[in-house]
């Protein structure tokens, strides 16, 4: 975020306060024993543009970052689940992903899923997250968002996504590889694959 | 004599220091460590937070301390408040989402506590040896940095006034800064003295507790409510800026400003002599209500203090029991040599490069030390983001470093002072405007790719 971009962005209206829908899961709420808790590993805020919102990372995804170790959180963002409806557009998606963000105990991650990568990439140039990850991400902006606090970026799309144009301006603005995964973008919330999938996103979050 | 320890100082390589943990100094750590440096924060008090915090020993917040700057102009730009505060939130709330901040990023393990810096000097060019005394009284350490950021504020030295006789006076004289509990002037004749934003405030608080609350202000001001036209008011009057012709926004703001401008004529008060963004306007929208139901009654400046009574300049006198002095602050920073800060001169207050960097020595940058008439949170991020960078550039790049030298040299050039009827205690004053764009300029120099 530039100086110029904040400027403009302080002499446009906020977008209208809604009482957003979080869904948390910490690795200590877990009963399971098998958890490890890393005090010192980044909470992690999932986001996704499916109408489900918050809740269609419940069944897998939560539990699994917190079995990880980390502070598992999900936002729906105004629309989404029990999130209420608001005007805005696509600029109150990224100010309902910001909030959440920053009402979490630490710096956190970014996870964005469809449009919520988009709505994720642009939060990230205006929150220093830990990390941004986006999964299959659809509509994102023309120009690339520059992320601010120069946070690591993955992006992961279905394989038969891989050689598009698009992904490769994309993996060209952050400098990244992307990585592939099998099925369909949008089955990325239960089955082998997503699991497969979610099993790679953290151990990239781990790595080093 | 400062007695030091008998061991050498302890080389901090390009570690950096930073004096102070309040609002400035906590978004200075967070910027030079999202830029990879080592920090060092030394606060002298024993909590985090500066002047919000109610615990620090010199905290200055009087009786209801709200902001007069809206949540979204006064938020740090990367890390918002939480969108259901309301629109001026108190200092409670200010001082829990600075701890918030500082949790957020885990400033915490940077920051030394009850340790108060007592000599700062150049060494070996730009180095730094650094004199920390800590509280307890245990000897003094010796460290040294690769740059040091003075982030202490300027609400610590009361600027106080004297008048004719005052020494000879029988009644109660407080500093706003004394004041704390509101309930000290229940029942009292009050009379409130300085005409800015925590005398208009304690005015206010006095007006509904107090059995008579006169307040005395020597020169004019500008009074805002704290919404104009439906929106608070920096808001409203920060959105005409956007890109027009000057005479549009002029006509605009005009239109803005003529209800509160009109009000505050009808209730007598002398007409600024400056523009509405040369210095803090008054921001309060129940105090000409209360000068219009007459709980508040205005007076010109004091001319003598005779044993109970107080003398005006309109030959009018009161016998108040507590006089409070809002008479504001000095801008006074004493850990660090005078000279090195530009304040060796006459008037002695700081004359920094673009208001950020020390005219003296290069890696010496002082953070806050500006008074915009809008939020400082965001002056002193861009601030300290633009430091960072130059702290980066200078390690890296030395040709560069020099341009970007005389580029602020030239920005700051804009800043002497133009007195226009702002008096000495508004020494700190920009127009908020111009030195964001003045910092953004400074920013873009800095983030422009090196010419290979």
């Amino acid at each position: 975020m530039s100086l110029q971009t904040w400027v403009s962005r302080t002499r446009a209206p906020e977008p209208v306060s809604v009482k957003r829908e979080t869904a948390v899961v910490e690795p200590a709420d877990l009963l399971d024993a098998d958890y490890r808790d890393d005090p010192d590993a980044s909470p992690v805020l999932c986001c996704t543009g499916d109408p489900a919102g918050a809740a269609a990372f419940g069944a897998l995804w939560l539990k699994r970052i917190a079995t990880d170790g980390r502070y598992a959180a999900a936002v729906s963002v105004r629309g989404q689940g029990s999130t209420p409806a608001a005007a805005g557009g696509t600029g109150a998606f990224v100010h309902d992903v910001v909030q959440a963000a920053i009402g979490l105990p630490r710096r956190t991650v970014l996870i964005g899923h469809g449009h919520g990568a988009a709505w994720c990439a642009e939060a990230a140039a205006r929150y220093p997250a830990a990390a941004l990850v986006m999964v299959a991400p659809k509509k994102l902006p023309k120009r690339i968002p520059k992320p601010v606090g120069s946070p690591p970026v993955m992006l992961a799309v279905s394989e038969a996504d891989s050689q598009s144009k698009r992904v490769q301006a994309v993996t060209e603005a952050y400098g990244i590889a992307p990585l592939t995964f099998p099925g369909s973008g949008d089955e990325v919330f239960k089955g082998p694959n997503a699991e497969g999938l979610l099993d790679a996103v953290l151990s990239w979050l781990n790595r080093g | 004599m400062q007695e030091y320890s008998s061991q050498a100082a302890y080389d901090r390589g390009e570690a950096v220091c930073v004096i102070g943990a309040g609002a400035s100094g906590l978004i200075a750590v967070k910027n030079l460590r999202e830029n990879g440096f080592e920090v060092d924060c030394y606060e002298r008090d024993t909590v985090l937070g500066g002047l919000w915090n109610p615990e620090n020993q010199h905290c200055p917040l009087y009786p209801n301390t709200h902001l007069v700057t809206s949540r979204a102009l006064t938020e740090i730009p990367d890390f918002p408040m939480p969108d259901h505060w309301p629109d001026y939130p108190s200092a409670a709330l200010m001082l829990e989402y600075l701890k918030s901040y500082a949790a957020h990023f885990g400033l915490g393990e940077h920051i030394w506590y009850g340790s108060e810096i007592s000599h700062v000097e150049p060494v070996e060019g730009s180095r730094f040896e650094v004199v920390v005394k800590p509280a307890a009284g245990s000897a003094a350490r010796r460290l040294r940095y690769g740059a040091v950021i003075v982030a202490t504020g300027h609400h610590w030295v009361p600027n106080l006034p004297s008048y004719p006789g005052q020494d000879r006076f029988r009644g109660t004289v407080l500093h706003s800064s004394q004041l704390k509990d509101g309930s000290r002037l229940r029942g009292k004749k009050v009379l409130v003295v300085g005409g800015g934003n925590s005398g208009v405030d304690i005015a206010c608080e006095a007006a509904v507790g107090a059995a008579r609350c006169v307040h005395s202000t020597h020169r004019g001001y500008w009074y805002l409510p704290k919404y104009l036209g439906g929106e608070p008011s920096d808001y409203a009057l920060a959105r005409l800026n956007r890109r027009r012709p000057r005479w549009l926004r002029r006509f605009l703001t005009d239109r803005l400003l003529k209800g509160p401008r009109r009000l505050a004529d009808r209730m007598g008060m002398d007409r600024p002599e400056h523009g509405h963004t040369d210095e803090e306007p008054i921001r309060n929208g129940r105090y000409l209500e209360h000068v219009g139901d007459g709980s508040i009654e205005r007076r010109p400046e004091i001319t003598r203090f005779d044993g109970l009574e107080v003398g005006f300049a309109d030959g009018t006198e009161m016998r108040p029991d507590v006089v409070v002095l809002a008479t504001g602050y000095r801008p006074k920073i004493t850990c660090v040599p005078a000279g090195l800060l530009g304040a060796d001169g006459d008037p002695d207050h700081p004359k920094l490069l673009a208001r950020m960097f020390s005219p003296r020595v290069e890696t010496l940058a002082v953070a806050g030390l500006v008074e915009p008439g809008a939020g400082v949170l965001p002056m002193v991020h861009w601030q300290t983001h633009a430091i960072s960078h130059w702290l980066t550039i200078r390690r890296g790049d030395p040709e560069r470093a020099a341009n970007f030298r005389q580029q602020v040299v030239s920005e700051s050039a804009q800043y002497e002072l133009e007195s226009n009827g702002t008096s000495p205690r508004h020494a700190l004053a920009v127009d908020a405007e111009e030195y964001l764009a003045s910092l953004g300029r400074i920013i873009d120099t800095l983030e422009q790719e090196p010419a290979s």
